[in-house]
């Protein structure tokens, strides 16, 4: 039999579902700092704003970089359903620390993908990843290092007002 | 054309001159470039079988599936749609982009 499905599509369909997966998770990223940046905006931390704005814009072109390499080895990709997202935070280092639990569960599900993809020999998917492997390194990086800096600056008196204006340090 | 896979009800073909698939449903046979057999596996994927043993969440066990763009419409009950599930994974291993192989399954 002629290999039509291959030449056709280029990667397993495994992967292309474990991909359509984190397209989701991409768009649940993004959705969810709309809704970080919204609380900033309400109360009162304007240039965390700015920083939750920009992220929620960055997912967004992580989710776009994985539909269109959907697009090019011929997959299926799916535009996502984005549901649950959580407006209430108890304070600005809530925000931030669910910002990095939100990163880290984003690594895992990257290594994950990476793991599977090695395990089926799809090296274009396993070599797609690299970049946003390298791009979670960072990523995790930057809250860490906001974290720090409220842990330094303290949330005392004038202190979290502090905290705004420093993270203008990680909007470039 | 080529039998690639045939499950208890359906029969999966590829035909190499046209580049593009066919399942036969007994009633018709449908034509389908890859893209709509992956729009397919999408679809079926996305069933909630379990709520055909519902009654509240699906009380009378069937679905609804639209293909190729709504060109043809199915009503498929429960066993149906199971079959069609194994063709479709089945068929996909055999047309060689599923990393599952024959013998695992
Ligand atoms: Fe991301
Ligand atoms: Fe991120």
């Amino acid at each position: 039999m002629k290999d039509i499905a291959r030449q056709s599509m280029s990667i397993k369909v495994e992967s292309m579902d474990l991909l359509n997966g984190q397209i989701k998770m991409e768009a649940h990223a993004s959705a969810t700092y709309l809704a970080m940046a919204s609380w900033c905006e309400q109360n009162g931390f304007f240039t965390s704003a700015k920083f939750f704005f920009k992220q929620a814009e960055e997912e967004r072109e992580h989710m776009m970089k994985i539909f269109n390499f959907l697009v090019d080895t011929g997959g299926n990709p799916i535009s996502p359903e984005v549901t649950d997202i959580n407006h209430d935070y108890s304070s600005i280092v809530d925000v931030f620390e669910s910002t990095l639990e939100h990163e880290v569960k984003v690594t895992q599900s990257i290594h994950n993908i990476v793991k599977k993809a090695r395990e089926m020999g799809d090296i274009a998917t396993e070599r797609f990843l690299d970049w946003f492997v390298m791009e979670q390194v960072e990523e995790e990086n930057t809250i860490r290092d906001i974290l720090d800096m409220i842990e330094v600056t303290g949330t005392e008196g004038v202190g979290l007002q502090m905290i705004d204006n420093q993270v203008a340090n990680w909007i470039d | 054309m080529n039998v690639v896979f045939q499950s208890t009800y359906y029969t999966l073909y590829q035909a190499n001159n046209e580049r593009c698939f066919y399942i036969d449903f007994g009633q018709k046979t449908v034509r389908m470039s890859l893209c709509q057999l992956l729009s397919l596996r999408h679809k079926l994927m996305s069933i909630a079988i379990e709520n055909h043993f519902d009654s509240d969440l699906n009380s009378h066990g069937f679905e609804v599936l639209m293909l190729c763009n709504k060109e043809h419409l199915f009503v498929l009950n429960t066993l149906e749609i199971l079959d069609l599930k194994k063709l479709v994974d089945h068929g996909f291993m055999e047309i060689g982009i599923s990393a599952k192989t024959v013998a695992i399954v």
